[in-house]
């Protein structure tokens, strides 16, 4: 996978101690990477469009160079230029080549958007939210319903169907919409206990499915199981900027450039304003109300104010990016946002590690890669050389899959892939020892010092 | 073990009397008898005031005749759901009152018990002895088997992903348990596609009788109302009655009830008596897995037509029972289980009878559950049964 | 050979050392009382002993036997009981249904049984008065008393009491050492951690002072009494 195999030569990068891997030579062997494993996948790509094997490995290098670019002690001003370069010009590049890995990085980009909200909501404020799909869910019906005739059942005047023109007016309203949603829900459950907060969140998600599905009676506004289709896309405002470059694109390509641009926009808005949020007072008080909340109140932080705010940071983008999705798929049904999406979404934040904005992106990129690539090429491969029959094929294992990742992960590494560095020691077991359970267990001397002891017994009397 | 308690006694006239045991035994019961009765009557009043406000606003039928024809079928409805889900909360509970977590995946150790017993009649089936095979026979030993085969997963699922993970945060343990019932919705599926169970598995029975006259109302209007129950739901029914005396008196009477009782409010302490608090915790996941696995069973042989991802929806609402009674509190359980199936069962079959159904019922019986979940959590996080009579396991 | 021994016992809460070195020995048929301000690591000792706590360094012995690797629930079953600090009764369970867990690892049929029961009840007359109630709903010194009771009922050779007078009424407080004397004349070696030193210097056979996780004084309980450190510290005397 793109983390081990891109990984390994920089692991060692970050001791400033070694020698080798100091100045000039470690600026060589990074733009080395950079410059060679695009240019090996976009060459691989113009002698043979279509996916195969070679194909998917070179595009897990090419994705895999921004976790170069993460792990790699270079200065910022390298990181920033070197990954401009790359999301701007050397992957729409490659991705019109072939739709199918253009959708691939376009869908990273809509789950790194999830993942990362869904980070603010558990990963900053430990707040377990199952029903994040939900926020999503509205914002694509908003959208759904509004750029087809479904709204006329209960608008009158007949004005629906809006025109590709409106996609940037409801871009925001879905945004705000998203966070309605957000303080709807979490007005009333955000006083509740962590693990009632998730079973109530996931009860908000299934309401909200089961609403989606029944509300084409009496009036008919979802339309109910069959979903609504021919959702309108957005403008192709870039034309011109295509023309001007004298670029020759088809349709398909330049709806997906078009989605690329939009995308990538929105995930690097909200990634500033994630990043800005969480070295402000305001991430200062996620983590204060993470680590303890009765402590959190005594510094005088607003509890309920600041959860929603978290929450509602994290609903907003998934409104927003729940339109951009009803667009991009044209078709939209309550299946496609069951529980097993929340916690697809969840899974890639505990895989890249809870709280650290790398670790969830990375999280999203391998989950989502793991899903559309990596499943279905090990199956196309099994298949092409054994005589597997259809009920062992691996893509059929996501919930097996991810079940397991979830398990192991929580056990041997909650931290996540690439934690962030105070998160740590946190989730290695913030909860004291129980002493009944010492004797089922060899000494612990990694426990963190910030443990307090059981009950009174730690004041050592 | 059963006169242990009583021998504590002999003693200073300290004996335990046979009122005392039968209370501690058959107390829940009442209760849930109470709770049965009580909510039997409220809603069935709402609903008949609603007919008598609503009559004439559907011209094809009249309102309250409709209204009373179905009231006793929907009673026996709501009991069978109740029970069901009392049986699935009371694994949630006494896992939240001893580690204080929600089980996720205890849904799925309920839907393990339903395969079995598809498994078990498909196996009869093929042995060609299922037409012949006793009834009653075949809901024990299927009941049993179940119990057995969820209790002991439910065990190993503690033992390998649970607890690893003891002195871990709350919310990286909860995370596993979604995991876990990810796994295991999984795996059954593998199972169950791989034999020739197959995903959508019916589950075969021996003939189980025909539905049984309960009793027969005089309808001035016309016929007269038969209050008829299947002989599937009258064993569902039964069936859960005798398991909830079981644990009862497992927990209440016996010295590993006891045991757990002490675990579930100090553990620490609890060591110190000598219990060894992993082993009670290995049992009360036994408990509740086996209870857990029998009401899959049951629902299997109602339903007759399971999948590996029936064991969601039960295990929420179950779960919305445990908190609504009181969550790590036992009779709560039981008593939330009755209400929720109560409240669920007139809605689902009121809903479209009132709106002339422009609302399915059916549908929104789901949504009036997560709200009861939702507002009981906002005003009462207690529960029901509030602090006061908690009887945490 | 002493019934209990720990021998420079270092134990750990996560990273902080709060027994650094202790070593303590207590004979059979004493009243050993361990004194210290909060903090000092009193209950620590007592939790490191009954196997709540594991020391990372030292041993524990009982009867010359190592049992600092095992779990609290077999230490018990060998005859070392606690009575925990904040008496930590179980409160939903009834006055009896405490005691019957005391009894938990032997044969509640037994003549044995009935025989502690009877001697615990006959220690605590207020608890066979109460022996239906909830333990939640006794007073303070009463939930002390079945605490204690609650720990004779395992049939302990040594008896390990962590604060037995803490926040009760003066008069309580010589009702409770009175039966500490006694729990001793019955044949039960006390290891008895306290704040209120005077008195428990008072009942105790031998003493030793901790102070900050450290033995920094060990005596009989008298010489301790007389000690001026331990007056002016200890005893708020000048």
């Amino acid at each position: 996978m793109a983390t081990s195999e891109s990984k390994t030569p920089f692991a060692t990068g970050s001791n400033p101690s070694n020698p080798f891997l100091q100045g000039p030579a470690l600026y060589a062997l990074v733009t080395a990477y950079l410059v060679v494993v695009p240019i090996l996948a976009i060459g691989n790509m113009m002698s043979n469009p279509r996916p195969s094997l070679i194909a998917d490995i070179l595009f897990l290098g090419l994705l895999g160079s921004f976790l170069v670019l993460h792990k790699a002690p270079v200065s910022m001003t390298y990181k920033g230029v070197a990954a401009a370069i790359l999301l701007g010009a050397v992957l729409p590049f490659f991705g019109t080549f072939n739709q199918f890995y253009m959708d691939v990085m376009i869908q990273i980009a809509m789950f790194c958007v999830l993942a990362t909200g869904l980070n603010v909501v558990v990963g900053f404020a430990g707040l377990l939210d199952l029903g994040y799909i939900a926020f999503y869910a509205v914002g694509a019906y908003t959208w759904a319903i509004v750029s087809t005739g479904q709204a006329n059942n209960f608008i009158s005047g007949g004005h629906f169907p809006l025109g590709p023109e409106w996609f940037f007016v409801f871009l925001p309203i879905t945004l705000v919409v998203g966070a309605i949603f957000g303080v709807l829900l979490g007005l009333p459950v955000l006083r509740l206990k962590g693990d009632y907060l998730a079973i109530v969140t996931l009860g908000f998600g299934e309401v909200i499915r089961v609403l989606l599905t029944n509300l084409d009676r009496p009036i008919n506004i979802t339309n109910g199981a069959q979903g609504i289709k021919d959702i309108g896309q957005p403008p192709l405002f870039l034309n011109p900027i295509f023309n001007a470059f004298g670029l020759d694109l088809n349709r398909a390509q330049t709806v997906q450039l078009h989605f690329y641009v939009l995308v990538a926009v929105i995930l690097l808005t909200m990634l500033l304003v994630v990043y800005r949020l969480s070295v402000s007072r305001i991430g200062r008080a996620w983590t204060a109300i993470r680590e303890d909340e009765t402590a959190a109140i005594a510094m005088g932080i607003p509890l309920v104010r600041m959860k929603l705010l978290a929450f509602v940071t994290g609903a907003s983008f998934a409104g927003a990016m729940g339109m951009v999705f009803a667009a991009k798929q044209t078709f939209v049904n309550p299946p496609t946002f069951d529980l097993i999406r929340s916690i697809n979404i969840l899974a890639m934040v505990i895989l890249g590690g809870m709280g650290s904005i790398p670790g969830v992106l990375l999280g999203a990129a391998l989950v989502t890669l793991l899903n559309l690539q990596i499943l279905p090429r090990i199956t196309a491969e099994l298949e092409a050389r054994t005589n597997l029959p259809s009920t062992l094929d691996p893509a059929q294992y996501q919930r097996l899959i991810f079940g397991l990742m979830l398990v192991l992960m929580t056990i041997f590494r909650p931290q996540g892939l690439l934690p962030e560095e105070r998160r740590k020691e946190e989730l290695h077991g913030v909860v004291p020892p129980d002493p009944a359970d010492i004797p089922t267990k060899p000494d612990d001397d990694s426990a963190p010092s910030s443990s307090s002891p059981t009950g009174s017994g730690g004041s050592g009397a | 073990m059963a006169t242990q308690s009583e021998a504590g006694a002999i003693s200073a006239g300290t004996r335990r009397t046979t009122r005392m045991l039968l209370n501690q035994i058959f107390g829940p019961l009442l209760q849930i008898l109470y709770f049965v009765i009580g909510s039997a009557v409220i809603l069935g009043t709402i609903v008949i005031l609603l007919a008598f406000l609503l009559q004439g606003t559907r011209s094809d039928i009249n309102l309250l005749q409709g209204t009373l024809i179905i009231l006793p079928q929907v009673i026996v409805d709501s009991l069978v759901r109740g029970f069901l889900y009392a049986m699935i909360a009371l694994g949630y509970t006494m896992v939240y009152g001893v580690l204080e977590f929600i089980n996720f995946a205890h849904g799925e150790i309920f839907m393990v018990g339903a395969f079995v017993v598809a498994g078990f009649g498909l196996m009869l089936n093929s042995a060609g002895i299922l037409g012949d095979f006793p009834g009653i026979l075949f809901v024990i030993i299927s009941v049993l088997l179940g119990a057995a085969v969820s209790g002991i997963l439910a065990v190993s699922v503690e033992r390998v992903a649970y607890r690893p993970l003891r002195n871990s945060p709350k919310l990286v343990l909860l995370i596993s348990t979604i995991g876990m019932s990810l796994v295991l919705q999984d795996l059954v599926r593998i199972i169950a596609t791989s034999t020739p169970l197959g995903f959508n598995a019916r589950v075969l029975t021996p003939d189980l009788g025909s539905a049984i006259r309960l009793a027969t109302l005089p309808n001035p209007g016309g016929n007269d109302i038969n209050v008829i129950i299947d002989a599937r739901s009258m064993i569902f029914i039964l069936a859960s009655i005798v398991m909830l005396i079981f644990l009862n008196y497992l927990v209440n009477v016996t010295r590993v009830g006891k045991a757990m009782r002490a675990v579930a409010q100090d553990r620490p302490t609890a060591s110190l008596m000598g219990i060894n608090v992993n082993n009670i915790i290995a049992l009360t996941f036994l408990v509740g897995g086996a209870l857990g696995g029998a009401a899959g069973v049951l629902f299997g042989i109602r339903v007759q037509a399971i999948n590996p991802y029936v064991g969601f929806l039960p295990g929420l609402k179950a779960f919305t029972a445990a908190v609504l009674g009181g969550i790590g509190n036992i009779t709560g359980a039981m008593v939330g289980g009755i209400v929720l199936g109560f409240l669920e069962a007139f809605v689902a079959s009121y809903l479209s009878l009132f709106t002339a159904g422009a609302f399915a019922g059916a549908n929104y019986a789901d949504i009036a559950a997560f709200s009861i979940l939702i507002i009981i959590l906002i005003f009462k996080p207690e529960g029901l049964l509030g602090e006061a009579t908690v009887q945490k396991v | 050979m002493s019934l209990l021994e720990l021998q420079n016992v270092h134990t750990y809460y996560g990273n902080i050392h709060a027994l650094k070195g202790v070593s303590i020995t207590v004979n059979e048929g004493e009243v050993v009382t361990l004194i210290g301000s909060n903090g000092a690591g009193k209950s620590t000792t007592l939790r490191t002993i009954s196997g709540l706590l594991r020391p990372r360094l030292g041993e524990v012995l009982f009867k010359g036997k190592r049992i600092d690797r095992m779990p609290p629930h077999d230490i018990v079953q060998l005859g070392i009981a606690q009575s925990p600090e904040g008496r930590r009764i179980f409160p939903r369970l009834t006055v009896l249904e405490n005691l019957e867990l005391g009894a938990y690892i032997h044969n509640s049929n037994s003549p044995e049984y009935r025989r502690d029961l009877e001697r615990v009840f006959d220690l605590f007359p207020r608890l066979r008065e109460r022996y239906t109630q909830k333990g939640g709903t006794l007073s303070g010194g009463e939930q002390q008393m079945l605490a204690i009771g609650r720990a004779l009922m395992t049939r302990p050779s040594v008896i390990l009491l962590d604060e037995p007078s803490m926040g009760l009424a003066p008069v309580l407080v010589e009702q409770i050492f009175d039966i500490v004397q006694e729990i001793n004349a019955q044949g039960t070696t006390v290891l008895l951690v306290e704040q209120n030193a005077h008195m428990a210097l008072a009942i105790a056979h031998r003493a030793y002072v901790l102070q900050t996780g450290m033995i920094v004084l060990e005596n009989t309980a008298e010489a301790v009494a007389k000690d001026e450190t331990v007056q002016k510290a200890y005893l708020g005397l000048d």
